[in-house]
């Protein structure tokens, strides 16, 4: 299908034009909010400890860690994927950053994959039983469960069981310094995982599933539902292929910006759980004024939403044939 | 493979009441027969669709058989039910591209049920979508686009390659042409009849009738989900039966249509059924008609009669209380108290003679309930006469009169008001037919003082200017006061209009009530009489020498000439097609073609023959010697010993 190829219509020039603006303003907040903070890092790192620090020793030091204004120099870097040095850890920023990352994708992927499969699936199955004592239990259900914060979750589920049973980990992504198999080590991270991905699946299954039973019965009403029907269609068939099938879009709707907000997303849950994300890092980093981290974290989950959005617009067109650019 | 609906009833339930969607609705299609259904919106044709593949919503409770072949299919489980649908019964959905899915390339698809029932591997069964899609027209181009991209009318003939995938047996068609131009038409009727000629049975759910005759067998007309008439599909334009077959045909534009679209009188609503408590509700279960303006909450209204009898022509007091069941009259099966479509009025061999001037010639006329016939003729042919004898305005010398199925005669000598009620007339120049000294109000109040008809608790103030806003006149107090020379000659058409309405007749006798009235407000005039017409249910007698106005409001014609009737027949085909060289002659004068109408001096006039002689092209010697009889041709009659066919009609 050409629609597929790439052209470079005005339409789709303009739309690169916008998300390159867009791309730019972000840069500019990421410089610029981050030093609106009050307090620096000096004094967050001096104000509770017992060393006092002369006028002239605490001056020498601010001019040390503060950044001169300078967006031009901070561009410059940016480009040459210079991110700096962390204050608070003294290693790059870059290195922080791939550090945490990893577990937070884990996290999140796994949450997200779970959640939208088991919220998909019942979503499906309730709505076709529309009316039913079973639909109208798993709503109810799944409406309370909704109202109740990932943070409250969290906390229970830590004291059940980390705390009283003792069968998970309160704590980590993986046992330190233990040196064992790859096999091992999996099921280690497993273990560790388990705790903070059930909060977040808890947390993200009822959106999941309300989205897409309110979808489905829209589409069920359809006539094109009543046509495969006719057809003499097994039942699963029209269920999915047919109904869910056109019930999908707002669910992937929904995928994205999740995923474009996982930082802020996941930050309570990496927090109770004490995981070493990415929701961490830029909690301690805050907490210290670690400015570069602040900075580079801010910029990049900010620059995710664009892309996320970017490749929304482009899965749209593959789940809905109808959604297209005008030649 | 025969299929069979028997006493089928669907109720759907919605909150605390039901609406009964069919009832008791029984039909039959042969192999290689195709039975159409017809009706308004909201008669229940889609539900009975949607009941024979199963489809039918959960909040639905039906009664009866529907069977394939002998065997029941309409207490199946839903997986019997899939093996037989689409494989022995097919539908093809009414409004297009809502009942593709959006998200599927349309061979994909058509393909489907051959890859689910695992009739065919997936390049098979592709294959045979394509060939399918393609015998229905679909170019390659479109075969993996997207249902979105396709147009009305190819959306349409994908739904038909979809639908005849599996060959099934039956095949349902919903509306087919609904949203389809002349020529998507055209092919999606070849395509129902080549169906129908390898032997499926069809059932074709339309509104389009000329379709229903042009291609189905047996046309089954519904109303409010009962059948009220089924007939041979031939009879449907021409011969129906029930009152409601002749209504429809009458609001169907087609090319052949002369007069200006009918419509039925008032509307079709829901028919809600009630019930009152839990035990013995079978007893008090009945339907009524829902009308928007009373709201019938507790359901007492007894619906018990006819359900068409609102908006009949020919309701009488019988047909609200007395439940109607179907009646065989030949081949059709109707649903009618009053046995189809009544006559209003009957003359039989009326004639009338002023000194030794022979106004009229013995002669028969009928006037069904509810249709507008216009007698058209030139001046002296005795159109007044046999109006004036027809609204027992003048008695006749011989033959017989019958007004609603009673002896006119006798019942004028007993009781000369209560006919004079019944039959309202307005005369040929309405500033003579008002009495000059009379205001509005009187003019129009003068016949409710005459007949006392006046019920209580009602006042002749209200009564007159109800009626004069029906003929959209002014109620104002002031206008009730003015005099007829007050008034231009378009009101005081309406005042008369006004005062022959306003006892309520059943027969409106209107002799050239337009003729001295300029165009555009005998236009408005017209318009108005022919609402009045749907609304009230009225019969009219037209009376006119204005063929092209007779062309616009006639449903039928009888041209008049020398005291007879030379030829009745249905407006359009009398005028489109004329048999008597008579009528072509008023036609061609109507055109500007005639240059000489009269033949001077001819004495052949006065002969013992056929009195159009003097002016015949196609004079023959019996012409001159008999006076031909009333013979019928298609469906005119005409009294010529040489009718023209329509053959001879293009020759000469």
């Amino acid at each position: 299908m050409n629609a597929n190829s790439i052209h470079f219509t005005p339409r789709r020039l303009g739309l690169i034009i916008t998300f390159s603006l867009a791309a730019l303003a972000m840069i500019y907040l990421s410089y610029s909010l981050p030093r609106l903070l009050p307090g620096d890092f000096v004094t967050a790192m001096y104000a509770s400890s017992p060393v006092t620090l002369s006028a002239e020793q605490e001056a020498e030091l601010r001019a040390f860690y503060t950044q001169p204004p300078d967006f031009y120099n901070y561009l410059v870097k940016l480009v040459k994927f210079d991110w700096g040095y962390s204050y608070a850890f003294l290693t790059p920023v870059s290195a922080l950053f791939l550090e945490a990352l990893p577990w937070t994708l884990l996290l999140l992927g796994t949450a997200h994959i779970i959640s939208i499969s088991i919220g998909f699936i019942a979503g499906v199955e309730a709505s076709w039983r529309q009316d039913s004592r079973i639909e109208k239990g798993f709503v109810g259900g799944m409406t309370l469960l909704e109202g109740i914060p990932e943070i409250s979750t969290g906390v229970i589920l830590l004291v059940i069981f980390a705390l009283n049973l003792q069968w998970f980990p309160a704590a980590g992504a993986e046992t330190a310094y233990a040196k064992v198999s790859f096999w091992a080590w999996v099921a280690d991270v497993c273990h560790h995982l388990a705790l903070p991905l059930a909060t977040l699946v808890l947390a993200y299954i009822p959106g999941n599933f309300l989205l897409a039973r309110n979808s489905m019965i829209m589409v069920i009403k359809a006539p094109f539902i009543t046509t495969a029907r006719a057809k003499g269609l097994p039942s699963r068939r029209i269920r999915y292929a047919h109904a869910a099938r056109n019930a999908l879009l707002p669910l992937v709707t929904r995928f994205g910006l999740r995923l474009a907000f996982m930082i802020t997303g996941v930050l309570v849950v990496e927090r109770i759980h004490s995981y070493p994300g990415l929701g961490t890092l830029l909690f301690n980093a805050i907490q210290a004024r670690d400015l570069p981290v602040i900075q580079a974290v801010v910029l990049i989950s900010s620059l995710m939403v664009l892309a996320i959005i970017l490749a929304l617009e482009l899965v749209y067109r593959i789940i809905d044939p109808r959604i297209e650019y005008e030649r | 493979m025969s299929f069979e609906i028997k006493q089928l009833s669907v109720i759907y339930k919605d909150g605390s009441h039901s609406i009964q969607a069919l009832e008791e609705v029984t039909i039959a299609i042969a192999p290689g027969k195709c039975l159409a259904l017809v009706g308004e919106s909201g008669s229940g044709k889609t539900t009975l669709g949607k009941a024979c593949m199963g489809l039918l919503p959960s909040n639905s409770a039906k009664e009866g058989e529907i069977s394939v072949n002998g065997r029941r299919i309409d207490n199946l489980k839903e997986s019997a039910l899939n093996e037989i649908r689409w494989d022995k019964i097919a539908m093809v959905f009414q409004n297009g591209a809502v009942n593709l899915n959006p998200v599927h390339r349309i061979i994909d698809q058509v393909a489907e049920p051959l890859i689910q029932r695992r009739l065919s591997g997936r390049v098979e069964a592709n294959l045979k979508a394509k060939e399918a899609l393609k015998q229905m027209g679909v170019t390659e181009e479109h075969l993996y686009r997207y249902p979105h991209k396709l147009s009305g009318g190819q959306t349409q003939r994908v739904l038909l390659a979809m639908a005849m995938i599996l060959d099934p047996e039956i095949i349902i068609l919903d509306e087919p042409t609904a949203s389809l131009d002349a020529l998507s038409k055209v092919f999606v009727s070849g395509v129902i009849a080549q169906f129908k000629s390898v032997g499926k049975a069809v059932l074709l759910i339309t509104h389009d009738l000329e379709m229903a005759a042009g291609l189905a067998d047996t046309v089954s007309v519904l109303y409010l989900g009962q059948v009220l008439e089924t007939l041979p599909a031939n009879d449907l334009l021409f011969k129906p039966l029930h009152p409601y077959t002749l209504a429809l045909g009458r609001s169907y534009p087609t090319m052949t249509t002369a007069r200006d679209l009918g419509g039925i009188k008032g509307d079709a609503f829901y028919r809600l059924v009630h019930q009152h408590g839990r035990h013995d509700q079978d007893k008090y279960k009945h339907t009524h008609i829902q009308i928007p303006d009373s709201s019938h909450k507790d359901g007492h209204a007894p619906p018990a009669g006819c359900l068409f009898q609102s908006r009949c022509t020919q309701a009488i007091d019988r047909c609200k209380n007395e439940k109607v069941f179907l009646n065989e009259i030949g081949d059709h099966s109707i649903r009618c108290l009053r046995n189809g479509i009544a006559d209003i009025l009957e003359l039989k061999c009326v004639s009338k003679r002023y000194g030794d001037v022979i106004a009229l010639q013995p002669t028969d006329l009928t006037l069904k309930c509810g249709e507008v016939f216009c007698l058209v003729g030139e001046t002296g042919s005795g159109k007044t006469t046999l109006a004036m004898i027809s609204a027992g305005m003048r008695n006749q010398d011989s033959g017989t009169r019958t007004f609603e199925a009673r002896d006119m005669d006798q019942w004028a000598k007993r009781e000369y008001r209560s006919i004079a009620r019944r039959i309202g007339v307005i005369y040929q120049n309405p500033a003579e037919s008002i009495s000059p000294r009379f205001s509005v109000f009187e003019a129009v109040a003068e016949p409710l003082k005459i007949h006392k008809t006046i019920r209580t608790g009602e006042s002749i103030e209200n009564r007159v200017s109800r009626v004069l806003a029906q003929v959209r006149l002014s109620t104002d107090p002031l206008f009730l006061k003015r005099y007829p020379h007050e008034l231009n000659m378009g009101a005081i058409q309406r005042v008369c209009i006004a005062r022959a309405l306003i006892l309520k007749p059943s027969l409106l006798v209107a002799d050239e009530p337009t003729s001295s009235l300029d165009p555009s407000v005998q236009a408005k005039v017209l318009k108005l009489l022919l609402d009045l017409q749907i609304e009230l249910g009225l019969t009219m007698l037209f009376i006119t020498h204005n063929i092209g106005l007779a062309r616009k409001i006639g449903d039928r014609i009888g041209v008049m000439l020398a005291g007879r009737l030379v030829e009745v027949g249905p407006a359009n085909m009398v005028l489109s097609a004329p048999r008597h060289p008579y009528t072509r002659l008023l036609i061609d004068s109507v055109r500007g073609l005639v240059k000489n109408p009269f033949k001077p001096g001819s004495e052949l006039a006065k002969s013992a023959g056929c009195p159009f002689v003097p002016r015949c092209p196609r004079l023959k010697d019996i012409c001159c010697k008999t006076p031909p009889e009333m013979v019928n041709v298609d469906h005119c009659q005409v009294r010529c010993h040489f009718p023209l066919t329509i053959d001879r009609l293009y020759e000469s």
